[in-house]
């Protein structure tokens, strides 16, 4: 098959750019639906608390109010998850974190829902609360859930850690903490919904995985599959949030019973309050190396805060105890991830799935091994960098495309510029300056578990081609890659492709637009669903060409012999020729990723069929005497197997960058105070440094042209960069992030 | 509730406190919203009339008079920023003024709102005090002139009287003295302070500190000059130990009037450098 010149590598414009600049776009609150009613969910304010009784009688007397539902008017079955089904949609006996809903008003105004819901009358007891997930661990806790508040204990093991330790010549021991975040995507969670003339219950949300949503609102509603129908609309970014089900269920509860189009649109307030956050990590963490450098055992215990509900705690859970020693070769590791319930608000996914936060330890302890040593870091992490043929602590293997040590490679020379010029102070005497280096490795698609995606390519007579994806493009571009591996498989111009995009009605499923899949995974099966495709078209024209199949290509719709590229046959006339014989012109395409469950007690495994690797350099500037810190510069190295759309990994990793300075440096979500923006900082452009983003390809045999993906891959490094260029700079090291202003003054003060 | 609210604007300021002599503990005025908004939309707000004082002439402008620099309350900070004569009559709020949230929020914002909503850490405030400004309220009874910083009783607690609004402000021209202007956020920009700081100051023929005026902001209740520092700076030829004395001294002071709390930890030793930064051109030029 060639490769039509541009459809591949080539940053063409992205798919539905033109409509977002000039507001075009359709997100989910801009659908004007006829007379619709507004939804508002009563949510309580009690972190844990038996409901005694709910009264709805006033509130559902109040003008405009149509309806006031509560868990009783759920026809099927009130429990939702994705992983595990532990959340109600409407809570029926306990409310178990600040923000759980007990009720669901639907009204002609949105006033009218939000006066309404406030008249809604809770009677709570309020039970006692735990939100400490050691003591959530403790015997005496409250119990959140019937089967206690473990929710999942991952264990992975490799060698005798215990007796390696005793032959390391360096040992490092500490603990590191990270913070609930939220997402802050710029689209707060919004939906709306209709009923067809033939009774089909239609959702149109803001969702980064429609087909999960479709069979959930089935289940809630008790209907047959064909009764719903979930469509994606525009979605202003997700970051993992809108991987859960957040205003779906509620859309269609209230189209189920009332028969008329609604809506539910959820303020900055109530989306930082209901939907989920990224986990609190405490990690002990314990790494032992020889004289040389190399690794040689770590040990490392994890409590993961996963909140009210399990949500994708086991999957962040599982993710970190796999990814735990980052990516360098270690003989003898032995990790437990404990995932505790509390009552926090649910934790869930959120870009990277617990590798940001294991990688903050991770890279700190390499750094303090490397001080021990007296080793330069860079030098620590080349050395033990993982390579084809490393075996990783699950036992799996690595075949090919580890591309760590071409990441640490791409900013050597940046790091020792950065590193001889930080000893000038500039022209304050209040600061100083540091430079830091952070690694990371990331599985990509579900941890040791099938996650399959499916794909179907249409020719019509005319010739034309139409993919039909279930994934969901949140911002991050698959509609646009999705689109450049059929018409690169196709030998077409990518606008060629006609794209039926996210709406479970006309596409299958393709799994969730999350843990970096899409491009590897979903990008795949559509290589598959075309070559399928072309396999047909090369077929027919061999009968009509009489030269043999592997002397034909695709080329611009035609089948050309490469002999001789005058001599060449349309596609419509194959297709309609094809089409005669009575063979499909509508061709599917599946692909799963290689992968083995983990073993139960040791993790052993192969969780993931490819790694994405990268490493950022950071230089910081830290005030000394006010504890600002301004980052100046990330130089970010990224192994991507194969950039299909450079300028969209180039804009995964600038947003990378942006959303791991404000992991570093400022932001937390303060379960119980933070509300909004106006308590929650992100960073502004203003904190934003400059980006060196580079580009490695260590091809990936088994990616849709050699690709893996780059999605949370581009977050992970910034952090743990940035954490030790803070070091570097301050000679002591902060093992809680954020690295506020309060902790960098802290250590500033501290230091020698 | 949001639509319970009544919407009334004046054309000028004395139909304004007309009205508000009537119906003023029940009404809010409203300038740019920046503050006010966020209150009614959170339900806090309970006003009954919200008086857009947008229209009204006798609050607009800056111009120089034989009183000193006359700044409309209803003056944005973005025109404040832009304005020519503050640039050199007082540079120190222009400062501010260019740090002071983002440029949509500048656009909409007024200096009289920032000192009615009597924020602990309102960015004008400093620059006003050293500026020795005096604000110009008018209400039933006429015109009342107090200094700038009794306009707040408290964190949020303004002691702009229900009846009464802020015309203006009249500062203390500064041409040529040196001005600093620094505030410590969580980021760089569109953050609150945490600590923030205004100074106008003089070297005499020696070099010794001849004029000094400064103001702490985002540390105590109301932001406030703090009298024991200048006296201790002034007649002193600035080096980094008077410096770091000066520092200790602002610190030690926001303790006194503020207490220890938990966020003592962080700004003792962040006045502390922070006063050193804004010091710091007076000891180098040396
Ligand atoms: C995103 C954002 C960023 C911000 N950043 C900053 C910042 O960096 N620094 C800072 O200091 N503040 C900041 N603020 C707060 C706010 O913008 C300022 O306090 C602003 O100056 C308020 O002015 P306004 O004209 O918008 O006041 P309004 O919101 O209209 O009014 C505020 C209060 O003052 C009263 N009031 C208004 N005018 C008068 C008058 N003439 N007489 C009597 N009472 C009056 C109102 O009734 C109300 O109580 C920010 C706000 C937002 C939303």
């Amino acid at each position: 098959m060639t490769e039509k010149v541009g459809a591949i590598g080539s940053s063409i414009p992205r798919r539905g750019a033109l409509d977002r600049l000039t507001g075009a776009s359709m997100f989910s609150a801009d659908f004007r639906l006829e007379n619709p009613l507004a939804l508002r969910a009563v949510r309580s304010p009690h972190s844990h608390a038996r409901v005694l009784r709910i009264d709805t009688e006033e509130a559902s007397r109040m003008p405009g109010v149509a309806r006031i539902f509560t868990a009783r008017d759920i026809p099927g079955k009130n429990l939702t998850g994705i992983i595990n089904k532990d959340r109600p949609l409407l809570v029926e006996d306990k409310v178990r974190f600040v923000g759980d809903p007990v009720a669901l008003v639907a009204a002609e105004t949105e006033e009218a829902a939000e006066r309404a819901a406030g008249a809604v009358n809770v009677l709570y007891e309020v039970l006692p609360a735990v939100y400490d997930p050691a003591d959530a661990l403790a015997n005496e806790a409250p119990l959140i859930h019937e089967k206690g508040n473990l929710l999942f204990r991952r264990r992975v093991v490799r060698g005798d850690a215990a007796s390696a330790f005793s032959s390391c010549a360096v040992v490092v021991e500490e603990t590191y903490r990270t913070s609930f975040l939220e997402h802050c995507y710029l689209e707060p969670d919004a939906g709306a919904g209709w009923v067809d003339a033939d009774g089909t219950l239609v959702i149109i949300a803001s969702t980064q995985n429609p087909h999960y949503d479709h069979s959930e609102v089935a289940a809630l509603l008790g209907v047959e599959d064909g009764r719903i129908r979930i469509i994606q609309a525009a979605t202003g970014g997700g970051f993992g949030s809108k991987l859960d089900l957040n205003m779906q269920g509620f859309i269609g509860l209230a189209l189920y019973h009332l028969q008329r189009p609604v809506r539910c649109v959820y303020s900055r307030e109530e989306t930082f309050i209901a939907t989920s956050k990224r986990h609190a990590l405490i990690m002990e963490m314990k790494t032992g190396a020889g004289k040389d450098g190399r690794l040689h055992a770590m040990k490392c215990r994890i409590l993961c805060d996963t909140g009210a509900y399990g949500s994708y705690g086991i999957a962040v859970a599982s993710r970190a105890a796999v990814h735990a020693g980052g990516p360098y070769e270690i003989e003898h590791v032995d990790t437990e991830v404990l995932c505790v319930y509390t009552n926090n608000p649910v934790a869930g996914a959120m870009r990277g799935f617990g590798t940001p936060q294991v990688a903050f330890a991770h890279e700190s302890q390499m750094d303090l091994l490397a001080e021990k040593l007296g080793m330069d870091p860079f030098e620590i992490r080349r050395r033990n960098a993982l390579r084809v043929g490393s075996v990783t602590a699950t036992g799996q293997k690595l075949e090919a495309s580890v591309g760590i040590g071409e990441c640490l490679d791409a900013i050597k020379e940046s790091y020792e510029k950065a590193r001889s010029a930080r000893s000038d102070r500039g022209d304050s005497p209040f600061t100083c300056r540091g430079v830091g280096i952070g690694a990371m490795w990331y599985g990509i698609g579900n941890t040791g578990m099938q996650n399959p995606s499916t794909a179907q390519v249409e020719i019509d007579l005319d010739g034309a081609v139409t993919l039909y994806t279930g994934c969901a493009d949140i911002g991050q571009g698959s509609t646009t890659v999705l689109a450049q591996i059929a018409a690169g498989t196709l030998g077409l111009a990518p606008d060629e492709i006609r794209m039926i995009v996210a709406d479970t009605k006309l596409t299958t499923n393709a799994g969730a637009t999350s843990a970096s899949r899409q491009t590897y995974i979903s990008g795949n099966a559509v290589r598959d669903a075309a070559a399928k495709l072309v396999d047909v078209l090369l077929t027919e024209a061999v009968d009509l060409m009489k030269v043999p199949k592997n002397s034909l290509a695709v080329e611009g719709g035609f089948v050309v012999y490469k002999g001789d590229t005058d001599r060449r046959i349309a596609f419509s006339k194959l297709a309609a020729r094809a089409r005669r014989k009575g063979i499909p012109l509508r061709w599917q395409g599946y692909f799963d990723p290689v992968t083995s469950p983990l073993n139960p007690d040791t993790g052993h495994g192969e969780p993931y069929a490819t790694y994405a690797y990268a490493c950022h350099l950071a230089e910081v500037t830290v005030d000394i005497t006010t504890g600002e810190v301004t980052v100046d510069r990330v130089v970010a190295a990224h192994d991507v197997g194969r950039a299909i759309h450079p300028e969209g990994v180039v804009g995964q990793i600038c947003g990378g960058v942006a959303m791991g300075v404000g992991f570093a440096l400022m932001e937390e979500f303060k379960p119980g105070v933070t509300a909004s923006f106006k308590d929650y900082h992100i960073p502004t452009a203003n904190d934003m440094p400059e980006v060196v983003p580079l580009i490695v390809e260590s091809s990936e045999p088994t990616g849709p042209f050699g690709a893996k993906g780059v999605g949370e891959p581009a977050l992970i490094p910034t952090a743990p960069a940035v954490l030790n260029a803070l070091s570097d700079a301050l000679g002591k090291r902060i093992y809680h992030l954020p690295a506020n202003l309060e902790r960098v003054l802290e250590a500033a003060n501290k230091r020698g | 509730m949001r639509s319970d609210v009544r919407y009334v604007r004046p054309s000028s300021l004395g139909e304004a406190v007309g009205f508000l002599s009537d119906h003023g503990p029940e009404t809010k005025p409203l300038a740019g919203g920046t503050d006010l908004l966020i209150s009614i939309r959170s339900g806090e707000l309970k006003a009954r009339y919200v008086m857009d004082v947008n229209r009204i002439p006798e609050l607009k402008g800056i111009a120089m008079t034989g009183e000193g620099l006359s700044i409309g309350a209803g003056t944005t900070i973005a025109e404040i920023a832009s304005s020519e004569t503050v640039k050199r009559l007082a540079p120190v709020l222009r400062k501010s003024c260019l740090s002071f949230g983002s440029p949509q929020v500048r656009n909409a914002a007024t200096i009289g709102g920032n000192i009615a909503n009597a924020s602990p850490s309102a960015d004008t405030f400093p620059p006003l005090i050293v500026h020795e400004t005096i604000a110009v309220l008018s209400g039933p009874d006429g015109e009342r002139r107090i200094p700038v910083e009794e306009a707040a009783a408290g964190p949020y607690k303004s002691n702009v009287g229900s009846r009464e609004l802020i015309v203006r402000f009249i500062l203390k021209p500064s041409e040529g003295r040196f001005f600093e202007f620094l505030k410590i956020g969580r980021r760089k920009t569109l953050a609150i302070a945490r600590v923030s700081m205004a100074v106008l100051a003089e070297k005499d023929m020696r070099g010794a500190v001849g004029f000094i005026r400064f103001c702490l902001g985002s540390s105590t209740p109301v932001p406030c000059r703090i009298v024991e520092v200048e006296d201790f700076l002034t007649g002193k030829i600035l080096n980094e130990a008077v410096v770091a004395e000066g520092g200790r001294l602002a610190a030690e002071k926001m303790i006194e009037i503020s207490g220890r709390r938990s966020t003592t930890v962080y700004k003792e030793p962040a006045v502390k450098g922070l006063f050193n930064r804004l010091l710091y051109p007076m000891v180098k030029n040396d």
